[in-house]
């Protein structure tokens, strides 16, 4: 775990100057602290002789105030800049990082998990630098400084008030420890509340239709109660640790009256001297008193660099390696030989052999159950999953030859999720490249059958689309990233099911419009649509990784297979054979 | 055939509502007093314990006050100085002192230190405990409270859900009552630092009057830069909070989009844009850093300040007598109370008109009343309904002059199964949401074996109706919980049986704890298709008279759609039902079709019928009943 912390050296490494100026500056403030008391003292002490001569004791606490502003202010500033400077730099970091990860990541990460380690884990260590330097800062200081001129004002007294303040930091320790463990709870179950309401309401029809509001409030009221039960104790903890920690401190309050009043009393120590020691205390103490929750910042902000690293530390799944003798234009001939491929971690290969010739210009339908491996082979033509060597070749040369980025501006998919991003349509359908004009992107919103709709709204091209805009329906979404491959104009364009929101009237109809649109291109399509795929050259059929049938829609028809049965059931319905078949129990 | 007398003579319409509001931005500018007086009202019942902890905090903030005392008066004026009949006050501590040295006979320091001792601790246990009665009181009064607003909530009719965001609605049971905790604890905070703060000044006002008056100078000053402290950084704290947001929704959503930015090769365009967010963030985030520095260090010099103040004053008067040493020392001790309050004033006014704000809302929300009109006197239903539906010159809109349903009239008999089918926006959807009574419609009737819906309590009516909408809701729990939804009739035998007659038997079996498997709200651990014979389960374990079913559009695979389809028809075996249905096969399975468009019952009879009439469900037959909008419908038909 420290190993994390000092890898975060490298990041600090650029403002080491900075942040060191910053330190001495703090050991500065400290002296200039110290100084204040000591005039107190003095002040008192001329009074109390009867002497009233203050003017030097009032001079000198007001300078060491002065002093103490300025080199203060300007250490916090210094340390706190570096801070945030550092969280600048991890972030830029981790959204490099991001950017070249592949699916493989995405089945072990979610959104969420990164979103937290973006903004809480690099919050956490940039918190580390601006306040955990300050505060280790503080205590090495206040005890040097604070130590330094108590003993040289009276060192027995000094040494006698020192062993209650290991309590204060055992105490301080461990109760910072209870309280994260508490406010974790808390944090927990805030969002259980939220989740909980959240969900329900979302649910409220089906609620209200099944009549159960009163069971739903009876369990909303447990965890509710939850929440409660969890925030009173997080608060019990807080205030006995207000309590707790003055009450320890309070004992070597006593040893001063006791002992140095005793001195005083000797006439040994001047009241002057006793009073200071009161503020001394106070200054030494407060370390102690946050010691432990600095220890605490420490371990959370190890975990979380711990954490960061983990993810910059992570290979990109798809190396970019240009050989550089592949073409700049592509005419789209694939070739796929005896390609298998495994998910990492997969006990089952989801591509078993594939052999299959695609010439420019066909028009190619890939059919199969969920899971059969459709996606899976249409990702490794453009290395969103990298095919094993000598597997996949586009133009003769291997598609792992290829630079990425020329390599996916030569073959445009569009996926099966329809994601679009919340800014203007006009941006989401020329995503690849901004500079492209309204032009462009009526005809590729014509293509994909989107115009129509783009005019009704008032704001066409520019109207925002998501969550702080309109709401698209799914046939609408699909369509619109359709456009956003179309646009493209790409020698091979390939679509992973994304018709299945559209009704058939439609894709029938944007289907005939991109087979003139792309003649003499080559287009791979996915579908469950016995009516998409009738539209293709030649039909494949995938089922358990494994290409089982092969041909053109009357081939097909006529083999007698899967093909043929999956026409029948579209075209007349289910019969009770079908039933039997899945095995549903009678 | 419309019948508008008799539904505006009940007064039944609800008046029109404005939903926008319930959305709107609600800002409290100024103290509420109103609000803070309501917000008491779940208080109310703890309020005995808030007089508790009112008499503690006095008490622990009179014992705070002492501990100077002890400190200055007691020990350098009294022991140190041996100054007794001097005028300063001292509140009894030096009888104390005197008291303790005559009953156990220890040296006067010892004494001393005894008296602080128990002071001290006196004062520890009474102020722990003042903030935890404080503290209890006011988590129970909010819990409470949230109990309520979500009671509320829970029987809102769908025609509020239609209209306001469901993120909206949460964040006034989650972050609104925190802010409200924040409130009162803000309040509570201020109460532990100015009941000392004015017990100290009545002892320094004692002491000397004039000093007092000196110190308090400070306090207008401090109090204005307070103000402009939290002036200049609650604009500069709301760009900061803004370009957080951003930042991460920059970032959100270049994750959620990884694969369309890879295949677009926008990856550099990205981080260029990113970069500039981020750039933007640390300048603003420096910004307001740079002035909270400014301002914490400038109040830490304050206190500083005002010791050199007090030095420079006893200067003056100690030379007329007019203070003793120990009466100095005790104003020293007093500075951080005096000026520790109007910091802490400071901070507390932000939250305060937050809190406002929040307060509105959730106040708003309460007293949002718009609901479902239920009969004074509910008609009683048989034990067991036959389920006829009829549906007679039914007309209805969710918006005035926007008409959903039009004259919709026909008869189901019971046991009969009926699909609806039609276009996008035809009625479809609403025609079933009125049979469950999930709106008010006072123009036209509906009969449940001849009883008026409207004389029908919603909760009998509904018990008696099973509907399976589109988006299966899971109730947190486990699957045997969802089946039974807390029915005490439905055992697990029954439950079994109910999921083994709709095919869920055999997936289910293969959970891993079986029927005891917990699923999470949205069943993010089953599949779609499963999850809607989950719903069949449901319903058919509760063996309601009527079934109501939207079918789902998304599609699936061809064998989980066969197993659906035939659960469906155990489902609707010998039952009233109404299928919104979407699928050939369920259509082509009902006794008789309805099909709607523009709100108008257009074609009804069976299967063979309608294909036969060459009409409007011809049409939608060979477009494979698709979703088609009414429109596209009528360029094609």
């Amino acid at each position: 775990m420290l190993r994390s912390l000092i890898r975060l050296r490298t990041f600090a490494a650029p403002y080491l100057t900075t942040l060191l100026l910053g330190v001495l500056a703090f050991l500065g403030a400290r002296v200039l602290e110290a100084l204040v008391p000591l005039f107190l003292a003095r002040g008192i002490d001329s009074l109390a002789s009867g002497s009233y001569d203050v003017l030097l004791p009032v001079l000198g606490i007001t300078a060491a105030v002065a002093g103490r502003f300025v080199v203060v202010s300007y250490a916090r500033i210094t340390v706190r800049k570096v801070g945030q400077n550092i969280g600048f730099d991890l972030r830029q970091r981790l959204y490099a990082q991001l950017q070249l990860q592949g699916s493989e990541f995405f089945n072990t990460y979610t959104i969420g998990d990164m979103m937290t380690r973006a903004v809480a884990d690099i919050g956490l260590v940039q918190r580390l630098v601006s306040m955990g330097t300050i505060l280790l800062v503080i205590l090495v200081f206040a005890a040097i400084v604070g130590f330094s001129f108590m003993m040289a004002l009276e060192p027995t007294l000094t040494l006698l008030i020192l062993p209650p303040l290991p309590f204060v930091f055992i105490y301080a320790w461990y109760a910072s420890r209870k309280m994260g463990v508490a406010s974790r709870d808390v944090q927990d179950r805030l969002s259980d509340l939220g989740t909980h309401v959240q969900e329900n309401l979302s649910g409220i029809r089906t609620i209200q239709a099944m009549v159960q509001e009163e069971n739903e409030v009876r369990r909303f009221g447990a965890t509710n109660q939850g929440y409660a039960d969890a925030f009173y104790e997080q608060a019990r903890i807080n205030s006995a640790m207000g309590a707790w920690m003055p009450t320890l401190t309070a004992i070597s309050s006593l040893i001063i009256i006791g002992y140095g009043g005793s001195l005083v009393l000797a006439g040994t120590m001047s009241v002057g001297v006793f009073t200071a020691f009161f503020f001394y205390l106070a200054m030494v103490v407060q370390p102690f008193r946050v010691a432990g929750f600095m220890v605490n910042l420490f371990q959370r902000a190890a975990v979380a660099a711990e954490r960061l690293f983990e993810v910059f530390d992570l290979a990109p799944e798809i190396v970019d390696r240009p050989s550089g003798n592949t073409p700049r234009q592509i005419t789209g001939k694939i070739d796929i030989r005896d390609l298998s491929y495994r998910y990492p971690r997969s006990a089952e290969p989801a591509l078993r052999d594939i052999t299959l010739h695609i010439e420019p210009g066909e028009i190619i339908a890939i059919m199969g159950r969920v899971g059969a491996g459709k996606t899976t082979l249409l990702k490794t033509i453009v290395r969103l999953l990298d095919p094993p060597p000598g597997t996949v070749l586009i133009d003769g040369h291997d598609a792992r030859e290829y630079p990425l980025s020329q390599l996916r501006s030569q073959i445009a998919m569009v996926p099966q999720d329809p994601f679009l991003f919340a800014e203007a349509i006009r941006s989401n359908v020329t995503y690849d490249d901004p500079a492209r004009d309204a032009d462009q992107v009526w005809l590729a919103a014509e293509a994909a059958d989107l115009k129509q709709t783009i005019e009704d709204f008032p704001a066409r091209l520019e109207t925002i689309v998501g969550e702080r805009g309109v709401t698209l329906s799914g046939g609408q979404k699909q369509r619109a990233t359709l456009a956003r491959g179309l646009i493209r104009n790409a020698p091979v364009l390939i679509l992973d099911d994304c018709f299945s929101s559209v009704d058939t009237e439609t894709e029938e109809h944007i289907l005939s419009q991109l087979k003139h649109l792309r003649h003499g291109q080559t287009t791979l399509l996915v579908s469950h649509r016995v009516s998409t795929a009738r539209h293709a050259d030649r039909i494949v059929i995938i089922d358990d990784g494994r290409i089982v049938e092969i041909g053109s829609h009357a081939d097909l028809l006529d083999s007698g297979g899967y093909y043929r049965e999956l026409e029948r059931i579209q075209r007349e319905g289910a019969t009770e054979s079908d039933y039997a078949s899945v095995g549903a129990p009678g | 055939m419309k019948n508008q007398s008799a539904g505006a003579a009940e007064g039944k319409s609800v008046p029109r509502r404005d939903h926008a509001m319930f959305d709107a931005e609600l800002s409290a500018k100024a103290l509420n007093v109103q609000l803070l007086r309501r917000l008491l009202q779940w208080i109310r019942p703890y309020r005995l314990t808030v007089l508790v902890s009112s008499v503690l905090i006095l008490i622990a903030s009179a014992l705070q006050v002492m501990l100077p005392v002890v400190t200055s008066i007691v020990i350098i004026d009294h022991l140190f100085i041996g100054n007794t009949d001097h005028a300063t006050p001292d509140m009894g501590m030096v009888d104390a002192t005197d008291w303790i040295i005559a009953t156990t006979g220890f040296p006067p320091l010892i004494a001393a230190c005894v008296l602080y001792a128990v002071l001290h601790v006196a004062w520890a246990v009474t102020s722990h405990l003042h903030r935890l009665t404080l503290i209890s009181a006011v988590i129970k009064g909010l819990r409470d409270l949230r109990l309520d607003l979500f009671r509320h909530l829970e029987t809102r009719p769908s025609s509020f859900y239609d209209r306001v965001a469901v993120g909206r609605i949460m964040t006034r049971v989650t972050n609104d009552i925190e802010a409200l905790y924040e409130l009162l604890r803000g309040i509570g905070t201020l109460i532990g630092e100015f009941v000392p703060f004015f017990v100290a000044l009545v002892i320094m006002l004692a002491v000397d009057v004039e000093l007092t008056i000196i110190l308090l100078i400070a306090l207008p000053i401090m109090g204005g830069a307070t103000m402009y402290f939290r002036r200049v950084t609650g604009q500069l704290f709301r760009l900061v909070r803004q370009s957080v947001s951003t930042l991460n929704q920059n970032l959100q959503e270049n994750l959620a989009g990884l694969q369309v930015v890879q295949l677009s090769d926008r990856q550099d365009r990205n981080l260029a844009q990113y970069t500039r967010i981020n750039e933007g963030n640390r300048s603003l985030e420096i910004r307001s850093m740079n002035i909270e520095t400014l301002y914490g260090a400038f109040t830490d010099s304050m206190a500083s300040i005002a010791l050199g103040v007090i030095i420079w004053y006893a200067g003056g008067s100690m030379v007329q007598d007019q203070i003793s040493l120990g009466g100095i020392i005790l104003f020293t001790r007093f500075i951080d109370m005096l000026f520790h309050p109007v910091v802490v004033l400071g901070e507390q006014t932000n939250i305060l008109f937050r809190a406002m704000a929040s307060g509105e809302r959730i106040f708003q929300a309460l007293d949002w009343d718009e609901r479902i009109h239920e009969p004074d006197q509910p008609a009683a239903l048989p034990p067991r309904l036959h389920g006829s539906v009829e549906f007679k010159h039914l007309d209805f809109a969710y918006t005035p002059d926007i008409p959903v349903l039009r004259d919709v009239s026909f008869t189901i008999n019971p046991g009969e199964k009926l699909a609806i089918v039609g276009p996008t926006g035809s009625g479809k959807s609403t025609l079933i949401r009125l049979l469950g009574r999930f709106y008010d419609f006072d123009d036209g009737q509906i009969f449940l074996d001849g009883i008026d819906l409207n004389r029908i309590h919603t909760h009998d009516l509904r018990s008696r109706i099973g509907v399976v909408l589109q988006d299966f809701h899971i109730f947190s729990g486990t699957i045997y919980e969802n089946i039974a939804l807390g029915n005490s009739s439905i055992d697990r035998d029954r439950a079994i049986a109910a999921a083994r007659t709709v095919n869920a038997h055999e997936f289910i079996s293969r959970l891993p704890s079986g029927y005891d498997t917990v699923l999470s709200e949205r069943g993010q651990n089953l599949s779609q298709g499963q999850r809607q014979l989950l719903a069949f389960a449901r319903v058919l374990a509760a063996d309601p008279e009527i079934l109501i079913l939207d079918e789902a559009t998304a599609s699936i695979d061809t064998e989980t759609e066969l197993l659906i389809q035939d659960a469906l028809r155990k489902l609707t075996h010998g039952r009233t039902s109404i299928l919104i249905a979407h699928r050939l096969q369920t259509i082509q399975e009902a006794d008789r079709v309805l099909v709607l468009h523009h709100g108008r019952v257009k074609e009804l009879g069976t299967h063979e019928e309608l294909i036969a009439l060459r009409g409007l469900y011809y049409t939608l037959h060979t477009l494979q009943f698709q979703d088609v909008s009414d429109e596209e419908l009528d360029s094609l038909a």
